[in-house]
């Protein structure tokens, strides 16, 4: 895989258009896959895939023949992520309804004994798990999503965000003590 | 017993701690450290994002017909080579330029030196030939008075190669002379002609002048106004011979 990836990259230096095709479809569902995840929106993540293609493209003569194709195309694309976490920063607000309010989770929250009560728990945590990763930093959201998600190794998240491992390693532990402070009112409370 | 901090229960719970059986027995063993790993793990087993919606096989090709258009091909490296056609151009361009240079120098050099030289004769030529000898010449014949009379004041047995310097001037100054004897200069004529005397005095005299020998030679031959008189001459050749230089520059340019 690797080596057909560089014979690609080869014959598209050397003029060859076209050879940069086999290597968006064979990578474009994973690169979807992860910046659904990170994005957590549908247009945001077709987006970034399509920007990721396009400045993977445009970069290609830096390519380093002895890195790997599948992990340098994952930094672009976590730059894309990036770059679309910060727009929306900049755009939007978080919206009310999501923000976390301990006050009120315990009134919400304090009967969850039938069925539909645990049904509305379940998305009761999945909105503050939503609201909550609204809250980490770009960088924490990614590592986190690469870590827990994705399975991803410290290793593969610092170069997959051009940081230090224990860079990389610090975000993870910062995203999951957010979390656990934004979420842990809902399982003491369940 | 030192129990797990928050950052080495994370690191346990990702399989990415060193001392992971460590890590391991202590949660058996510590019921505290136990139920705080527990939360962790309920809280983190909770956090699930979003399933990706799947996307259709040819999502790739989607994506690639989205993006084809905005992508230029790489214009494919060519060898370089010295002997392209832009190279040879340039290096041709410079070496005419020089050449160019060069004749127009050549060509300038002699549109203007041609007239001056026409005006240089074979006479004047011959002048300043002559008076760079005659310099030469007194200027020589200068330094032997100059010792000559030294060697009287400090009346002393004199043991200076003064003989051996005369008879070498000697022959020189009659040839200076007669040369000399065909122009009409009668201070340089009457000079060389007292010069070539005490010449003849020195060079005939014995191997080891005596402060006496000096002393007669000084005041019969009058060395001092000699020497007075080549300072002269040589005052006034020397600025003919510079004239003469300055005309010859000026010729050649």
């Amino acid at each position: 895989m690797g080596n057909d990836d560089y014979a690609l990259i080869r014959s598209i230096l050397a003029g060859d258009k076209d050879a940069y095709g086999p290597l968006v479809e064979r990578h474009s569902q994973s690169v979807f896959r992860v910046a659904f995840r990170i994005t957590e929106d549908e247009a945001d993540a077709d987006e970034v895939v399509q920007e990721t293609f396009l400045r993977g493209y445009r970069s290609l003569e830096n390519f380093d023949a002895r890195s790997n194709f599948r992990t340098w195309i994952y930094r672009i694309a976590m730059n894309c992520a990036l770059d679309v976490l910060n727009k929306r920063k900049n755009q939007t607000a978080v919206p009310i309804a999501e923000e976390y309010d301990e006050g009120q989770a315990a009134v919400q929250l304090a009967d969850r004994a039938a069925g539909p009560d645990r049904l509305l728990l379940s998305q009761e945590i999945q909105a503050r798990r939503h609201a909550a990763m609204g809250k980490l930093t770009p960088t924490e959201r990614i590592a986190f999503v690469l870590r827990h998600m994705e399975d991803r190794s410290t290793e593969e998240i610092a170069t997959a965000l051009g940081i230090a491992p224990n860079s990389a390693k610090q975000a993870v532990f910062r995203a999951v003590q957010k979390l656990r402070q934004s979420l842990a009112p809902l399982w003491v409370k369940s | 017993m030192k129990h797990l901090t928050e950052e080495e229960m994370i690191e346990h719970y990702y399989s990415e701690d060193l001392y992971k059986a460590d890590a391991e027995i202590h949660l058996q063993a510590c019921r505290q450290c136990s139920q705080s790993y527990e939360e962790l793990g309920k809280l983190l087993g909770s956090v699930r994002g979003p399933e990706p919606l799947p996307r259709s096989s040819d999502y790739g090709a989607q994506v690639w017909q989205s993006i084809q258009g905005a992508l230029q091909p790489y214009q494919a490296k060519q060898k370089r080579s010295f002997f392209q056609w832009p190279q040879l151009a340039y290096a041709a361009a410079c070496l005419l330029f020089l050449a160019g240079a060069f004749l127009a120098g050549r060509m300038w050099e002699h549109a203007h030196t041609k007239p001056l030289l026409a005006t240089s004769t074979p006479q004047q030529t011959k002048e300043r030939v002559v008076l760079f000898v005659l310099d030469n010449h007194l200027d020589r014949s200068e330094r032997l008075l100059v010792q000559l009379n030294h060697a009287g004041a400090e009346g002393e047995q004199v043991d200076l190669p003064l003989r051996g310097e005369a008879q070498q001037l000697l022959t020189d100054n009659r040839l200076y002379r007669q040369s000399v004897a065909q122009s009409n200069d009668p201070l340089l004529t009457a000079a060389l002609d007292h010069l070539e005397r005490v010449l003849l005095e020195v060079a005939n005299s014995p191997d080891e002048l005596s402060a006496a020998d000096i002393a007669r030679i000084e005041q019969e031959m009058n060395t001092q106004g000699l020497l007075f008189q080549i300072r002269v001459l040589r005052t006034k050749v020397s600025e003919q011979k510079l004239n003469a230089q300055a005309i010859g520059k000026g010729a050649t340019l």
